[in-house]
């Protein structure tokens, strides 16, 4: 497979504080790659050494044939970056600041297509600081896209937004790999992850902690074996009795059962509450989601 | 070239979107004229009359003002507010920025030279140049003396309030012992030898002298010395261009 980019035994550190230990996984062209993972996981990191920003303290690293470090100049022509706190010049106007932008760049993209796809033209005339922040992050993804770049960098793309700007921000990115670019982005949406990505890396503590389709990690991960009810006379002791029961644990009303077969276990656990007079009340199996995987690997670091 | 010229205009447009910074910029160096015109109008001072004295003197003080705070206070804020950092992810070289800057401040720098002098000519007699050549040749040193400067200190300082505090430190300290406000002639011997070391001293002498008295090439000394704070500024402030304010 053609490779857009390619980490093997990635390593930083600031000072004394290691912040990327040993992180590899390649991206293929046309790829929507998402990296995931709690605050400080070292996922900007990571991309800002993908990016060129940063240098790398040990490991390898290849953009676009390109190491970031020796040839950022030649790379940055290729790739688009989108910040996670973007700023340009509060006063400039967006039809400005794309002008600005294309005039950075060797390669010129279809401009007149980009404003038309990101909705821009009503606000060609209107000031950056003027634009609401879903706006905002349409004029930098923008800016990021202008030049038809190979890979478009994205950190956050969508963070902050209310969840219909999200959803456009979605269309985009998606139309965007369509054109035949790479994306590369992090996020702390896992259902952005889930929708967007074609694989996602989930980082923990500067490593990476699991890394497949969104689909499988699901599959693999988060589809605990688990069923929830309420009830307020249910007996923990009891339920932990039952055959083939992992382990239970109940919140207030609400229970948890984890075991390998739930319909066995349901059948259990219905003929229990009818022997005791339990009410049952909301009982579902739970289905797994990233979101579930993201805190499972999160706590799992804490105890670590 | 073309994001060099692109950058500097878009930098220009900024500027004067900014209304209030621009009627400041351009009325500060007038007002200052009038009011110490009001104090010294009648006198002449170290042998030149107020106004042949002031007006090229206020013209090198109002180099220093953009200097310091037309293009240092504008990186430093972009640097803070991660507009340079943006930039860093694009092609752009680190010297084109610096030029465009420079580019920008020089544009500024002329018109507002201009409106001193226009108001000196009309309200105070200011007499011609008598060295035109040598006085716009003292002006171009000058500018590529004191833009590098006001860069380098942009890019030393942590964020915008340090860059404020540095620059009005060095504005004021150089405005009051240079001789741009008080003749020199008036102070004790040890403030004039600090005035000899301020960047402002041969800027205000280089220019009063190629209006007032004798050709460039008569003042080897001012020549000298901005030259080789223009070399040494505009390498240090290459070399210490900061992208990020992060270390």
């Amino acid at each position: 497979m053609d490779m857009a980019i390619v980490v093997n035994d990635l390593h930083k550190s600031y000072k004394d504080k290691a912040a990327v230990k040993g992180v590899s996984f390649s991206i293929a062209r046309g790829e929507i790659f998402g990296i995931v993972g709690p605050n400080g996981a070292g996922k900007t990191t990571t991309l800002e050494i993908l990016e060129g920003l940063r240098k790398r303290s040990a490991g390898e690293v290849s953009v676009l044939g390109f190491d970031p470090e020796k040839d950022g100049r030649s790379l940055r022509q290729r790739i688009g970056v989108q910040f996670q706190s973007t700023s340009i010049q509060e006063r400039l106007k967006v039809g400005e600041a794309l002008e600005l932008f294309a005039s950075f760049y060797e390669r010129s993209g279809d401009r007149a297509a980009l404003i038309d796809t990101l909705g821009l033209k009503p606000y060609m005339n209107t000031q950056f600081n003027k634009l609401s922040g879903g706006w905002k992050q349409r004029l930098t993804l923008a800016l990021a896209a202008l030049h038809n770049p190979d890979i478009l960098f994205l950190d956050e793309p969508s963070t902050g937004l209310d969840p219909q700007a999200r959803r456009d921000i979605w269309g985009l990115i998606q139309q965007f790999r369509g054109q035949g670019m790479t994306i590369v982005l992090t996020t702390h949406y896992m259902e952005e992850a889930e929708r967007l990505c074609d694989r996602v890396a989930m980082f923990r503590e500067g490593a990476i902690a699991a890394l497949d389709t969104p689909k499988r990690l699901v599959s693999q991960f988060a589809a605990a074996k688990c069923l929830t009810f309420t009830s307020a006379e249910a007996e923990l002791s009891v339920i932990s009795a039952l055959p083939s029961v992992e382990r239970a644990h109940r919140d207030g009303d609400a229970v948890w059962i984890y075991a390998p077969d739930l319909q066995e276990i349901s059948r259990h656990l219905f003929a229990v509450a009818h022997e005791r007079h339990w009410t049952v009340e909301a009982f579902r199996f739970e289905v797994g989601s990233l979101d579930d995987l993201f805190v499972n690997l999160s706590q799992e670091g804490e105890t670590a | 070239m073309n994001a060099l010229l692109r950058l500097a205009s878009v930098e220009t447009k900024l500027f004067f979107r900014e209304k209030q910074a621009v009627f400041w910029t351009f009325l500060f160096p007038v007002l200052m004229i009038w009011l110490f015109g009001a104090m010294f109008g009648n006198q002449k001072i170290e042998g030149f009359s107020y106004s042949d004295a002031y007006v090229p003197s206020w013209v090198a003080v109002q180099l220093l003002t953009t200097s310091l705070f037309t293009l240092g206070t504008t990186l430093t804020g972009y640097r803070e507010t991660g507009v340079l950092r943006r930039f860093q992810a694009t092609p752009l070289r680190p010297q084109v920025v610096l030029a465009a800057h420079i580019a920008y401040g020089l544009i500024v720098f002329i018109m507002s030279a201009i409106v001193v002098f226009v108001f000196g000519a009309l309200v105070f007699h200011l007499n011609a140049p008598k060295h035109l050549t040598s006085t716009i040749a003292a002006m171009a040193l000058s500018v590529c003396a004191l833009f590098p400067f006001g860069l380098l200190l942009a890019s030393l300082a942590r964020n915008t309030r340090t860059a404020a505090a540095v620059s009005s430190l060095v504005l004021n300290l150089m405005m009051f012992l240079s001789g741009a406000t008080f003749p020199l002639s008036i102070m004790p011997k040890f403030l004039q030898g600090v005035a000899r070391a301020l960047p402002l001293y041969y800027v205000i002498d280089l220019l009063r002298q190629t209006w007032n008295v004798s050709p460039i090439a008569d003042h080897m000394t001012d020549v000298v010395v901005l030259a080789g704070l223009c070399v040494v500024s505009g390498v240090l402030a290459a070399r210490f261009f900061r992208w990020s304010s992060e270390a």
